[in-house]
């Protein structure tokens, strides 16, 4: 098959099992360039104002209580567009959208008989074809269309689209796996082989992508212009990125010529660079990722960090000040900004946010791998009980500490990613890893809405409120701050003084900046004691012009977010037990 | 199954009545008819396809060509389209190209 076909036949709709009597179980074909974009372009939203939002296109909608017509597919995602919407997020990131085939590696669950297959797509068939069987019309051979009219209809709300794009291997597989393209085109040009002449596995997949011959560094180069020019991609998030950094025997470059040629191409100028820093052959470079002042990337440490310091972890406050502020320990020394920082707490990978705080270790028996399938390192914490209770003290403080997950994570500088469901506590149970699982276990539990719509409002009204305060959004290690205080300061429960031992479990940051077109200072404090006591903290003073308001309070579980707070008069306030406030400077009313 | 198109010369517009499936093999039909059409001076087309079950890629693309070679202000009806053929045309984008009626009586 061709290897840059851009449009192919064969798995046209999801999940109809294949004759395999066929030698050729892929067709390429040809795609219009018919599509009228009406004027549509990227967005170029700048880094810092993004608030992503990462979902699986079939799980998105695929469950029956979605509500949509469309249910698992582009359409029914443009169908869910005024959600996205009214929840305030400005891009979607969409797992793997390149043709894939859902049967490669597909079998029984050996206990349960359950169909599995590969359902996250991370292992790629062709790279210029959208999936059809993601596309209500792929019966059609309209996959290309549907997918520009998704693209089309997201950017006239204002939401940039990030592809999940898998260039580290292909589908494939070892000397085992299948003959699609590259292995009859040229074997050794497109794959890393050992000297043996087997396949070098630093994907954990089967095969590696040989990114940094010329030939198929071109390839890469081509598919992302390609995306970008015809389907106006607003940006890209490699899975594996560190493997495009690994010379054709492995060893990691200095200066590897595919992420150099991608950050400085004039067609993918203005495109979102993201990079998963880290690959399964042991290579992490998280804050070391080449990036040529162009790349970005999921912050894992972040993650880490934020979820020790939740569950109460010691010794976590000294890296929690630095995630909070953009990781400037990981990206200053280099020039970098705190854009550069993807952090989130959840993602695809590993726990759901409800998960997180409902299980201490993996459930992942639905994957038919005896649970040693998926990370083991979760530093999760659940709150009392394993899974499901009924104890109304421990589902409130899953509850808080959701609440308290989301309010870190949006008032943290960087570009915040949430998890699609999170907003409303989706759950896996307890499956870290849900990668094969095509069932409600992975699709959207839409009726979680309508019973968590708190935690949803919550998070709404903290999208909005991160989209309100510029002082929380700036993208510079050296801002100077407001003309009261530095940009980015930290507190104990005395203002200007952080206990910094290492059992202290209480820190505040106070963000400033000043608004030039209105001379007002915004400024947002935030006061987080992860201790399970209340403790008092002393407020940091304001100039005279000026009054805290209590905004967010996730200790207050009835009313954890106030629309229009009154001014807070008091020096400090009893924050509660494993509670976060979010408080911000308003001019007083005379 | 096979695909009968009339094509009804009226005084500013042409019919066209699609009997049949309109797929892969009949959709190159389809297209030579509309090319044989007076297209860029054409201002109404009605393809009407009460009679039609199914519409493949490639027959949408006839309709797209069709709306392309046609002056700017003209119009294309789609008359009496199943829910199916609707929806496909909807989710696609190519609704904005066209202007979809239930009956001839709405034009």
């Amino acid at each position: 098959m061709d290897p840059y076909a851009r449009v192919i036949s064969g798995r046209d709709e999801w999940g109809i099992e294949p004759n395999w009597d066929r030698s050729y179980q892929y067709r390429s074909r040809v795609a219009f360039d018919d599509f009228d974009w009406e004027g549509d372009s990227p967005l170029e939203i700048d880094d810092a104002d993004l608030v992503i939002y990462e979902l699986h296109v079939r799980s998105f909608t695929r469950n029956e209580n979605s509500g949509v017509k469309f249910k698992g597919t582009y359409a029914g995602i443009v169908e869910k567009i005024p959600y996205l919407k009214a929840l305030g997020i400005n891009a979607v990131e969409l797992m793997p959208v390149f043709e894939f085939d859902e049967f490669e590696n597909s079998r029984m669950h050996p206990d349960t008989g359950e169909k599995l297959y590969n359902y996250w797509g991370y292992s790629t068939v062709a790279f210029f074809a959208p999936k059809a069987g993601f596309a209500a019309s792929g019966k059609f051979g309209m996959q290309v269309d549907e997918f520009k009219q998704l693209v089309k209809e997201l950017h006239k709300e204002g939401i940039e689209v990030i592809l999940d794009v898998v260039f580290n291997h292909t589908a494939e597989g070892n000397e085992r796996g299948p003959s699609i393209s590259f292995k009859g085109l040229d074997n050794k040009i497109y794959y890393m082989l050992t000297p043996e002449g087997y396949y070098f596995n630093f994907s954990g997949t089967g095969n590696t992508l040989n990114c940094n011959n010329p030939v198929v560094r071109n390839l890469v180069l081509d598919c992302l212009r390609y995306w970008c020019a015809e389907y106006h991609i607003d940006g890209f998030r490699f899975d594996l990125a560190s493997i495009l950094g690994r010379d054709p025997w492995g060893a990691p470059l200095s200066n590897p010529p595919l992420l150099e040629s991608l950050a400085f191409d004039p067609i993918l100028s203005s495109c979102k660079l993201i990079a998963e820093a880290w690959d399964a052959g042991g290579l992490y470079q998280v804050g070391t990722f080449p990036a040529y002042g162009r790349w970005s990337e999921w912050n894992g440490k972040y993650r880490d960090t934020a979820r020790r310091y939740l569950k109460g972890d010691d010794d976590q406050l000294g890296e929690m000040a630095q995630r909070v502020q953009g990781s400037p320990d990981l990206y200053q020394w280099n020039g970098r900004s705190p854009a550069t920082s993807i952090n989130f707490i959840t993602c695809h990978d590993g726990f759901t946010l409800a998960d997180l705080v409902s299980f201490n270790g993996k459930h992942n028996e639905a994957n038919g791998e005896n649970n040693c399938d998926g990370g083991d390192d979760n530093l999760s914490w659940n709150c009392g009980a394993e899974g499901w209770t009924e104890d109304q003290g421990i589902k409130s403080l899953r509850m808080k500490q959701s609440m308290n997950a989301l309010t870190i994570l949006l008032t943290s500088r960087g570009t915040p990613m949430l998890l699609m469901g999170d907003e409303f506590g989706r759950s896996q149970h307890g499956n870290n890893n849900a990668y094969c699982i095509d069932s409600p276990v992975s699709w959207v539990d839409w009726s979680l809405l309508e019973s968590n719509h708190l935690l949803y409002d919550f998070t709404k009204n903290l999208v909005g409120f991160r989209h309100q305060h510029k002082c929380l959004r700036i993208n510079r290690f050296d801002d100077p701050g407001s003309k009261h205080f530095p940009s980015c300061s930290f507190h104990g429960t005395n203002p200007w003084q952080v206990n910094w031992s290492s059992e202290s479990k209480q820190l505040g940051w106070l963000m400033s900046c000043d608004d030039d077109s209105t001379s007002l200072m915004d400024a947002v404090y935030v006061a987080s004691n992860m201790a399970h006591y209340a403790t008092w903290f002393e407020l940091p003073s304001l100039p005279t012009e000026y009054v805290w308001k209590l905004c967010f309070n996730t200790g207050d579980i009835q009313s954890p977010f106030q629309q229009s707070p009154a001014p807070y008069l008091e020096s400090g306030i009893l924050v509660g037990d494993r509670s976060v406030l979010i408080f911000t400077a308003s001019p007083r009313e005379t | 199954m096979a695909l009968t198109i009339d094509v009804v010369q009226g005084d500013v517009h042409v019919t066209i009545t699609l009997s049949g499936d309109v797929d892969t093999k009949t959709a190159p039909e389809l297209l030579s008819q509309l090319t044989a059409l007076q297209l860029h001076a054409l201002e109404q087309l009605r393809l009407d396809l009460q009679a039609v079950d199914f519409i493949s890629s490639a027959g949408l693309r006839a309709i797209v060509f069709a709306k392309q070679k046609m002056p700017h202000e003209s119009a294309l009806y789609l008359i009496g389209a199943s829910e199916q053929i609707v929806d496909t045309i909807t989710k696609t984008g190519l609704a904005q190209a066209v202007r979809i009626v239930a009956s001839v009586t709405e034009i």
